[in-house]
């Protein structure tokens, strides 16, 4: 569809120029004079009891303004984005769950003074037993961690009757993956600034939800919600890592308390000690197909660790579960879920929200079954992935917009024409291997009401204001719905501002999380600009003589539509009409300018705005079957790896990767392919090198040098390919494509690995050592 | 601990400034002149956000002292190109889609300012190796690296 002027472009970033030029103003650069600098006194034990805490050594510091404790936060001291577990600083006699608990917060006249005041706290702390296993923590011997147990949620999935199925399966696999705590490591570390503003307490912070934050810290402050202001300030990355209130709740407390700007930033080791993790899980996964590889039956059993907090656990356990099929029909299917409370650190929502952990998994289970049945990788997959009319193991029909087979096709291709075909051919001690994985992401909360709501105002001047609660966090979403605005008015990028994720100012847009602002904001604002154009359309149509269906809006103009015979008509008369005068082959004006439009408006008393609000259509699961319709529409993706593997000193190089994503429509073609190359190379340090190292609920990849981020050196060639299975309920047709860009990549790697060196790794990371060994195993046992 | 005044080019401007023996040159930038396009990602030269221009190479403020740059010349991104005049690196980043959240971007204009200066026409993998010191989270840096080339193929 090459109909629209903006939309399909791949227009400039809002945000862009101020970035480059260093001027875009994120929390920790924001200054206010008199502003105080605050720190977070932590719990150095993960499971105890707080007996004291003394702090008047650290009050009694010259430059220390105040000191608090849990019993100076009056209103709930609780905090957590799904259960509110989460206590906003430990009172007395209260429990402390994992490192990092907030125990003391410090407000003093510079940061050196309030680190130095740090140290002169004193606590008196009952430590208890603590529990680091997952599979312990479920058993009644283990500590409790909470009065009613350590099993945080439970999700269940049956579909059809599995144990009878698995009797007739040709071929059955069954497998144990596991997968590994993972840090978000934004480059941005968790900073914000707050001060009060006559009685509101105004904050502007790096967040993914500013109206989540507001409530957290109006309850928590005790203080009415519209006494609260949350501003997102330019956002350094995040990941699903800035959901979790970090720096809010104390911000509040301390400007309320002080009256004076305050301004909290934690630290690179503070940033990955408290921020929430990608749930490590073990996986348990059996499935049964028949002689041809059609897929029968599932049997999983996944357990994931949330750590000492729910945060999205519960979220996330839910969608590990609906998506354990893969974007596979299976009849029959058993799935038990569990997300379970240890003393570790947190885990919460990060990139693919529990579906990579789960796609390692039956991606790999795939590649098993295609091998023992002798059909290649991408022929079990097109038999099996689902088409329009496929019912998923929730129940859910997949009615349309299903573009799972265009991106194998698709990928298969270009990895023909990109792809060394002599993969497997030896060179000296190094194996090259490719390998597929596929993948499917419902788009939005996960059978949950997550609206979003937006305000668009078409100004006087033909431009136009748009308001909405959607936070940009890099991703380019303030561009995107800038562009579906300027589409429905027929203006220009240029002739957009968006003004986003600021309570004072904008409706709830709901969390930038789920991959869901482009489907669910997107048509938020694409109905608010809808419900300005009525008014705008009927005005025109006045003007115009017509009614208003006869009317198009375009271009900057408001036109009458024309059939081909008045098409023709006009290129005919065009050297005699003077159209520019109105004048139509009727004899009526021809069209009207947008500006003279919104002048006739104002003389008729009627003002262009418009409100807007969306909601996918879902419904909620059954707790005991899990069936339902859990999402309004999903993402595919499927993604073709090629690695070398050194079998000498078992280093993996990933050489190139074919991404193919259908994102329903591409509002912004570059911006997609900037999702897909940072996704294939965040999902590469989830398959290679990265893992966050715990011992007894202690971090001990504490920085940068420790935990292993992809370089610049490290990233292979990537090839994204756009796929376009519009959805009908889209905003032209968009859906989303900000987590499926990292979910298949660790396990094409995995499997690539395997085509490589034929060593199935069933645990990630996948780093030299564990290559090592294996090979070391297999040349022992062959001695 | 005795101040001492300082003086050095910020920017192409000649600096006087009186600071602590203690005061990092990130601390300097940000705090006491105001100029907070340079970022702090770690504070200890691992992520590279805080990279600036020191006599054309780059250094991490994070891990210098703001004394040391006396006599020297430092370069920030607010000396790189202004709204008027976007600098090439700055336009290319725009173009081709390399800025995201925008954090790493003015520590990575910087190295690769640095590395056209001393190889105006790098391969890309003289680029990845020269901005591996710079992390990036968000692009997985094949944009950044199709930036710095346009431009290296463009003098």
């Amino acid at each position: 569809m090459s109909d629209y002027r903006v939309v399909g472009q791949s227009v400039r970033k809002l945000d862009a120029v101020d970035k480059v030029l260093g001027k875009a103003q994120f929390a920790a650069d924001i200054h206010f004079d008199g502003m105080l600098y605050a720190k977070v006194f932590r719990s150095q034990v993960p499971h105890g009891i707080l007996l004291s805490i003394d702090v008047s050594k650290a009050k009694a510091l010259a430059g220390v303004v105040i000191v608090l404790t849990g019993k100076d936060v009056p209103g709930s001291n609780s905090a957590g984005i799904i259960v509110k577990d989460e206590p906003v600083l430990v009172k007395i006699n209260e429990k402390i769950r994992k490192i990092g608990d907030p125990l003391a917060l410090i407000a003093a006249e510079t940061e050196a003074l309030a680190e130095k005041a740090l140290e002169l706290i004193e606590v008196d702390i009952e430590v208890l037993p603590a529990v680091f296993d997952p599979i312990a923590a479920m058993t009644d011997s283990a500590p409790r961690i909470y009065a009613d147990g350590n099993v945080l949620a439970v999700r269940k999935l049956r579909k059809g009757n599995i144990q009878e199925v698995f009797t007739d399966c040709a071929v059955i696999v069954e497998n144990e993956y596991r997968t590994q705590m993972v840090e978000h490591a934004y480059i941005e570390p968790e900073a914000g600034v707050a001060r009060l503003e006559g009685d509101v307490v105004t904050m502007w912070v790096a967040t993914q939800n500013t109206h989540f934050d507001a409530k957290e810290v109006a309850r928590n402050l005790k203080i009415g919600l519209d006494k609260v202001r949350v501003i997102q300030a330019t956002t350094g990355g995040a990941f699903g890592g800035k959901l979790d209130v970090s720096v809010q709740i104390h911000l509040g407390l301390l400007a309320l308390r002080t009256r004076r700007p305050v301004k909290l930033v934690y630290s690179r080791s503070e940033s990955i000690i408290n921020s929430s993790k990608r749930h490590p899980c073990i996986i348990k996964m059996k499935t049964g197909a028949d002689k041809a590889g059609k897929l029968l039956a599932m049997e999983c059993t996944i357990i994931g660790d949330t750590g000492a907090y729910a945060s999205y656990g519960p979220g996330t356990i839910t969608r590990t579960a609906v998506h354990a099929t893969g974007p596979y029909e299976i009849p029959h299917v058993a799935i038990d879920a569990y997300t379970v409370y240890t003393n570790n650190p947190t885990a919460g929502a990060m990139r693919g929200f529990g579906v990579p952990q789960v796609a390692f998994a039956h991606e790999s289970q795939m590649d098993i079954l295609a091998e023992k049945l002798g059909i290649s990788p991408l022929q079990i997959r097109l038999l099996n992935a689902f088409r329009p009319g496929s019912v998923t193991a929730t129940g859910a029909e997949l009615t349309q917009s299903v573009g799972i087979v265009p991106t194998l096709e698709k990928t298969k291709a270009a990895a023909a024409t990109l792809i060394d075909s002599q993969c497997s051919v030896m060179n000296g001690a190094k194996r090259r291997g490719i390998g597929t994985a596929s993948m499917w992401y419902g788009i939005g909360n996960t059978g949950l009401p997550n609206p979003a709501g937006a305000y668009v105002n078409l100004l006087d001047d033909g431009t136009a204001l748009v308001l909405t609660g959607c936070a940009d966090i890099g991703q380019g979403s303030s561009t995107t719905l800038a562009q579906i605005v300027a589409e429905e008015f027929g203006i220009d990028m240029e002739d957009v501002r968006v003004v986003s994720a600021d309570t004072g100012v904008t409706p709830d847009g709901g969390a930038t999380s789920a991959s869901r602002q482009t489907y669910i904001s997107g048509n938020a604002v694409r109905l608010a600009a809808q419900e300005a154009k009525k008014v705008l359309i009927e005005t025109a149509a006045a003007m115009l003589v017509v009614t208003p269906d006869e009317i198009a809006v375009g271009n900057k103009m408001l036109s009458v539509k024309q059939t081909a015979e008045q098409s023709q008509y006009l290129t005919d008369c065009q050297g005699e009409c003077r159209l520019d005068l109105g004048l139509s082959p009727k004899g009526r004006g021809l069209s009207v300018r947008l500006v003279d439009c919104i002048a006739q408006c104002r003389s008729t008393g009627k003002l262009t705005i418009g409100h807007g609000w969306f909601n996918p259509d879902t419904t909620g699961l059954d707790p005991e079957t899990g069936q339902g319709k859990p999402y309004a529409t999903y993402a595919f993706a499927t993604q073709i790896a090629e690695v070398e593997v050194d079998t000498e000193s078992g280093e993996i190089e990933v050489i190139r990767i074919v991404a193919a994503h259908d994102v329903g429509k591409a509002i912004n073609p570059v911006n997609i392919e900037g999702q897909i190359e940072g996704g294939c190379t965040m999902g590469l340090g989830y398959a290679l090198t990265e893992q966050i190292q715990v011992r007894e609920g202690k971090i001990l990849t504490k920085n940068l040098a420790t935990y292993l981020i992809p370089t610049a050196l490290d990233i292979p060639e990537v090839y994204p390919l756009i796929v376009e299975e519009p959805e009908q309920t889209g905003p032209f047709g968009a859906k989303g494509v900000g987590e499926p860009s990292l979910i298949p990549t660790a396990a094409a790697i995995a499997n690539a690995i395997y085509n490589a060196i034929g060593i199935r790794f069933t645990e990630l990371p996948i780093t030299p050592e564990r290559v090592l060994t294996k090979l070391q195993e297999i040349q022992n046992a062959n001695v | 601990m005795s101040k001492e005044v300082i003086c050095f080019i910020l920017n192409g401007q000649k600096m006087e400034i009186e600071v602590e023996p203690s005061l990092l040159l990130i601390d300097m930038l940000r705090n006491r002149l105001g100029l907070t396009g340079t970022k702090m990602g770690c504070g200890e030269g691992e992520c590279g956000a805080c990279t600036v221009l020191l006599d054309g190479k780059t250094v991490n403020s994070c891990l210098i002292l703001a004394r040391q740059v006396e006599g020297h010349e430092v370069l920030t991104v607010e000396g790189l190109g202004t709204y008027d005049k976007l600098h090439p690196l700055q336009d290319a980043f725009i173009a081709e889609g390399a800025v995201q959240c925008g954090f790493c971007t003015p520590g990575m204009l910087l190295s690769a300012k640095s590395l056209l200066d001393e190889n105006p026409q790098p391969t890309r993998n003289q680029i990845a190796k020269h901005i591996s010191g710079n992390l990036c989270r968000c692009t997985g840096y094949v944009k950044i690296i199709n930036a710095i080339e346009k431009v290296a193929k463009s003098d």
